[in-house]
This record gives structure tokens, C-alpha cells and sequence, in this order.
């Protein structure tokens, strides 16, 4: 017996030991950041920067909604971010009722279309979309990026909402199309309903990838009155030298949407697990 | 008849509401895609009409050194920055897995880098590595592990290993919880019966773990080295693939061909030359999970 708790607690220290050093090496950079933030030019340019705060200052904070163009970019990234993903979320949802629940031919090939195009990379392809939106003469212009961002959303929303869907039994809608539906109209008296946590999840993480994307906006937008948040916070870097508490402070205001969005979508997929019985 | 009404009903509408999704994947992609591989046969310059050269562009490619170092940074990268996500992913997933106190807050706090993006991320983690005001190297100096500031960021033996360990920390919360979904799921009688056999926790670890979550494990790592062999903006925003591409990847060198050599031909061959890797990849990858219908 006494073995055995000797034992339990030789596993627990290591067990804590472990926990100890993930949260430091997961949470340090976070903290430097917020904390970098708020620190005075003063006591940022140093050899030796404290780690805990001596004084603490919103100027950076100030700074950049006096002496940027930080507000245009966060409008700009709204813009995209929302449009893109109302778009893109609408039409994953009527694709991806077609192909759990519609029979035709070329359903599986469009099903396979699907996961490949999810996995082809923007490293890849922008190039090829720079040039084509370079002819269609959407250069330099954010509306471009509500052409592109479609090609990495809605392969992503389909695969997840079609998992969703299938989830939810059929019989739901066999007994509304009994009862005279048709399939159009049991999608939105049914299934939506049914699948709206799901939808949520989906939504939240659609906006989340196009909010924090870079690759496309860095090329496609160059001048400060089209580029979203990425990529303006990213230009200031090579404009100054003392930037840091800029970059810092503009890089805390642009992660708290997804943040705070990743996390309630933590929370809406546990209740979305729990409610449907979704897988 | 009724029902033959229905049936049509439905495969009408099923053609019409994939239309846009079927528009995007093969008209906003598709057309690019295949403009791009017969770009790569031309000497496209932005502003300028192609011309048709055939494989000239390959051949500079292949015989051109800096492509080659390229090529192999990218294996450094992915390799190494896969393999210490999948290793400290494994055990961080055994150990929240575990119950103790305060495992919901470890939970949520380890997942905060992969909700950060890309850019907030490299640009903190270039503020840490800054050659002198850097919080990393006054911290090794303070505590006397290293004499001068490691040149994190332009040291020709280091750049490669400073995006590699920020890929490490950004990428670490997904092994860690598509591995925690799987140990989730394993039989916990598969342990007691064990321990009763007088099998310790590292033959368990080895005997039961690892093979019950191989098939998540294999997925996980798939898809892990798609994204991480594809990655632009750590590389990009921490070391921009210097010092003299000591840290350039595929996705950072066409950029660079591309944007700042303005020779769209080339870039589109050094592009397209990695589509065979990534197309095996894709399809061992949609064998594994199956288009389950």
C-alpha cells in the first residue's frame, strides 16, 4: 500500500513537472506580447528587459489609432472576413445537403473534388491567382480576395458540414416528406435546424481562416487602403525601427476575434456534440 | 409515378445546389491551375505577353544550385518540425488525458497557438529573437548559457532551426488534440488487463497506446506535413528565407522569383516541380480517410 501512493505521487510530480513546462513554453510568448504591449520605448529598448513590468503605458495602443492606418485595415479584414464567409458558408450548406442527402450521377467524384481541393495549398496556387486576377483586373483591390478565399473556405465548410449532416438521421426528413415537403423544403425546416450548432462551429472557423489568412492578401493587395490586418500590422515592421511596441499592440487587438471566436466555438461544439448526437 | 416525379425533383435539385461549390472547385481553382501549367512553359513577365519556350524554365530550375538547397531546406523543415510536433504531441496528449487538478484550463491554455495566426505569431516570436533587445538571448546571457546573442534570425547555421521551432509551437495543439480524441476513445480495460499481467506503463505505452491511435496518428502527421511543407508566413515574416536562402523553403523561393524577380515562368516551374509530393500525399491521405459515403 505504501508502495503503491509512493508510487502515484512519483507520477503526479512528473505529470506536473511536464504540465509546468508546456504552459511556459505555450504561454511565454503570449505574455511577452501582451506584455511588450504595454511597455514604455523606454524600457523595451533595453539589454535587459525586465520580465515582469516595472511601469506599464497605452501609449503604443494610442499611437496606432492616431498615427496608422491600423482602423482601415481592421475595417478591411471585417469586410473580407464577413462577406467571405457568408458567401462561402451559404453555399457549402446547400452543396453539401446535395451530396449526403440528393442522388445523382458524379456525387462521389464531387465528394473526392472536395478533399483534394481542401488540401491543395495556397502555396501552390497563388501564383496562378495572381496572374488570373491580375487579368480580370481586380488588382490591388480587396474584392479580390472574396474571389480567392472561396477556393480555401468552401472545400474546408464542406467536409465539415457534410460529416454533420450525415450525422442527422434520415427518417427526420422521410416523415416530413410524407407529410408533403419536398427536399428543398425539408433541408430548411429540418436539417438546418437540426444542424444550426454545426453550422455555428463551421461559420466560426470560416471566419477565423479568412481573417488570419496571409498568403493571398500579401499578394494581392499592396496599397494601405485594401490590405486587412495580416498584412498592413506586417508592413509596419520595415517603415521604423522602434516599431515593436506598434506591432506588438496592433498584433494583441487583431488576435482577439479569432480568439474569442475560437473559444466560444469550443464551447457551442461540445453543447452541438450533446444536443444532435453529432459525431 | 409519383415517386419517378420525385426522383427527377431531387437530381435536379441536387445538380443545382452543388452548382456554386462545383464553380468554385473547378472554375475558380480549376482555370488558374491550368493556365499556370501552361504559364510554366513560357517566359511570363508581369505586364508582358508569354512566350512559348518550352522547358526552359524546368531546365534553369533543376540546374540551378539554389533550387536544390531549397529543396532540401524544405525536408530539413517539414521532417523535423513534424517529428518533434508528433513526439511532444504524444506525450502532452497522454499527460491532459490524465486526470488532475486544473486540466480544463491546461486544456484551453495549450490550445491558444493555433488560434493565433500565423502572422501575430512570427511577429512575436521575431521581437524574441531580435539580436539585442530580444527577451530569448538576455535570458541565456542572465543565466550565463551562451556569452554573445545568438543570431537567431540571420545566423546561417540558425535560421533554419529558429522558423523550425516557431512551426513547432504553432502546430504542437493540433497533434495534441486529434491524439487526445483518439486516446479518448481507446478501451480502458485493455490497461487494467494489462497491469494485472504485470506490464509497466512504457510496454502499455508501446503495446496498447501507440497501435490503438495509429490510425490518428498517421492522419494527424499527413496532414501536419501538408500544411508545414506549404508554410509561407513564419518563414517569410521571421528570417525572409535568409540569410542567402539558408532558411528558404519552396513556398518562399517562388515567392521570390515571382514578386521580387518578376519571372512568373520560372516561379510557376519551381511551384509546380513540388505537385507531385504534394498529390501523393493528398491521395495516400483520401485512401486513409475514405470519401465514406
Amino acid at each position: 500500500m505504501n508502495r503503491n501512493t509512493r508510487r502515484k505521487a512519483q507520477k503526479y510530480i512528473i505529470l506536473y513537472a511536464i504540465v509546468i513546462v508546456a504552459l511556459v513554453w505555450t504561454l511565454f510568448p503570449v505574455y511577452w506580447m501582451v506584455k511588450s504591449s504595454f511597455t514604455p520605448n523606454e524600457l523595451m529598448y533595453t539589454a535587459k528587459p525586465a520580465l515582469i513590468p516595472q511601469s506599464w503605458t497605452t501609449g503604443h495602443y494610442k499611437d496606432l489609432f492616431q498615427k496608422t492606418t491600423f482602423l482601415k485595415y481592421i475595417y478591411n479584414s471585417l469586410y473580407v472576413s464577413l462577406l467571405s464567409m457568408l458567401l462561402c458558408v451559404s453555399i457549402s450548406i446547400v452543396g453539401s445537403y446535395s451530396l449526403t442527402r440528393l442522388r445523382y450521377r458524379g456525387r462521389t467524384f464531387m465528394s473526392r473534388a472536395i478533399i483534394y481541393t481542401y488540401l491543395l495549398p495556397a502555396a501552390v496556387l497563388f501564383i496562378p491567382m495572381y496572374v488570373a486576377v491580375s487579368r480580370l483586373g481586380f488588382n490591388d483591390n480587396k474584392n479580390a480576395l472574396l474571389i480567392v478565399y472561396p477556393t480555401i473556405i468552401v472545400p474546408y465548410c464542406c467536409y465539415m458540414l457534410m460529416s454533420y449532416f450525415r450525422a442527422i438521421p434520415k427518417e427526420l426528413e422521410e416523415a416530413a416528406m410524407i407529410d408533403g415537403c419536398t427536399s428543398l423544403q425539408a433541408l430548411f425546416r429540418v436539417v438546418l435546424p437540426i444542424a444550426s450548432p454545426g453550422i455555428a462551429v463551421v461559420s466560426t472557423f470560416a471566419f477565423t481562416m479568412d481573417w488570419n489568412e496571409y498568403l493571398y492578401a500579401l499578394v494581392l493587395t499592396t496599397s494601405p487602403s485594401q490590405q486587412t490586418a495580416t498584412i498592413g500590422i506586417a508592413s509596419f515592421k520595415f517603415s521604423d525601427q522602434a516599431i515593436w511596441g506598434l506591432l506588438m499592440s496592433s498584433s494583441v487587438l487583431a488576435s482577439v476575434p479569432a480568439v474569442f471566436l475560437y473559444f466560444l466555438a469550443q464551447k457551442f461544439l461540445k453543447t452541438g456534440l450533446a444536443a444532435g448526437g453529432v459525431k | 409515378m409519383h415517386a419517378e416525379t420525385t426522383r427527377k425533383y431531387d437530381r435536379a435539385l441536387g445538380y443545382a445546389l452543388i452548382l456554386p461549390v462545383a464553380f468554385v472547385i473547378f472554375v475558380v481553382i480549376g482555370v488558374p491551375f491550368v493556365n499556370a501549367v501552361y504559364l510554366s512553359f513560357t517566359n511570363k513577365v508581369v505586364g508582358m505577353d508569354p512566350k512559348f519556350v518550352g522547358l526552359d524554365n524546368y531546365i534553369h530550375i533543376f540546374t540551378d544550385k539554389e533550387y536544390w538547397k531549397v529543396l532540401k531546406n524544405t525536408f530539413i523543415y517539414t521532417v523535423s518540425s513534424v517529428g518533434f510536433k508528433l513526439v511532444i504531441g504524444i506525450i502532452l496528449a497522454v499527460v491532459v488525458n490524465e486526470p488532475f487538478f486544473g486540466r480544463g484550463f491546461v486544456r484551453m491554455a495549450l490550445l491558444i497557438p493555433w488560434a493565433l495566426s500565423g502572422m501575430v505569431v512570427s511577429i512575436t516570436w521575431r521581437w524574441m529573437y531580435d539580436d539585442t533587445y530580444g527577451i530569448i538571448n538576455s535570458l541565456l546571457m542572465r543565466w550565463n548559457l551562451i556569452d554573445l546573442p545568438i543570431p537567431w534570425t540571420s545566423g546561417m547555421s540558425i535560421a533554419l532551426i529558429s522558423v523550425i521551432i516557431v512551426n513547432v509551437w504553432k502546430g504542437l495543439p493540433f497533434f495534441i488534440f486529434s491524439l487526445l480524441g483518439g486516446l479518448q476513445t481507446i478501451d480502458q480495460q485493455m490497461y487494467e488487463a494489462a497491469t494485472i499481467d504485470g506490464a509497466g506503463w512504457l510496454r502499455q505505452f508501446f503495446y496498447i497506446t501507440v497501435p490503438s491511435i495509429m490510425p490518428i496518428i498517421s492522419i494527424t502527421v499527413l496532414l501536419s506535413t501538408i500544411w508545414t511543407f506549404n508554410n509561407f508566413e513564419s518563414i517569410w515574416l521571421i528570417t525572409g528565407g535568409g540569410p542567402l536562402h539558408a532558411s528558404a523553403v519552396v513556398s518562399t523561393y517562388t515567392y521570390e522569383i515571382a514578386f521580387q524577380q518578376n519571372k512568373m515562368g520560372q516561379a510557376l516551374a519551381a511551384a509546380g516541380s513540388v505537385i507531385p509530393i504534394l498529390i501523393l500525399m493528398i491521395v495516400i491521405y483520401s485512401r486513409k480517410v475514405g470519401t465514406d459515403q
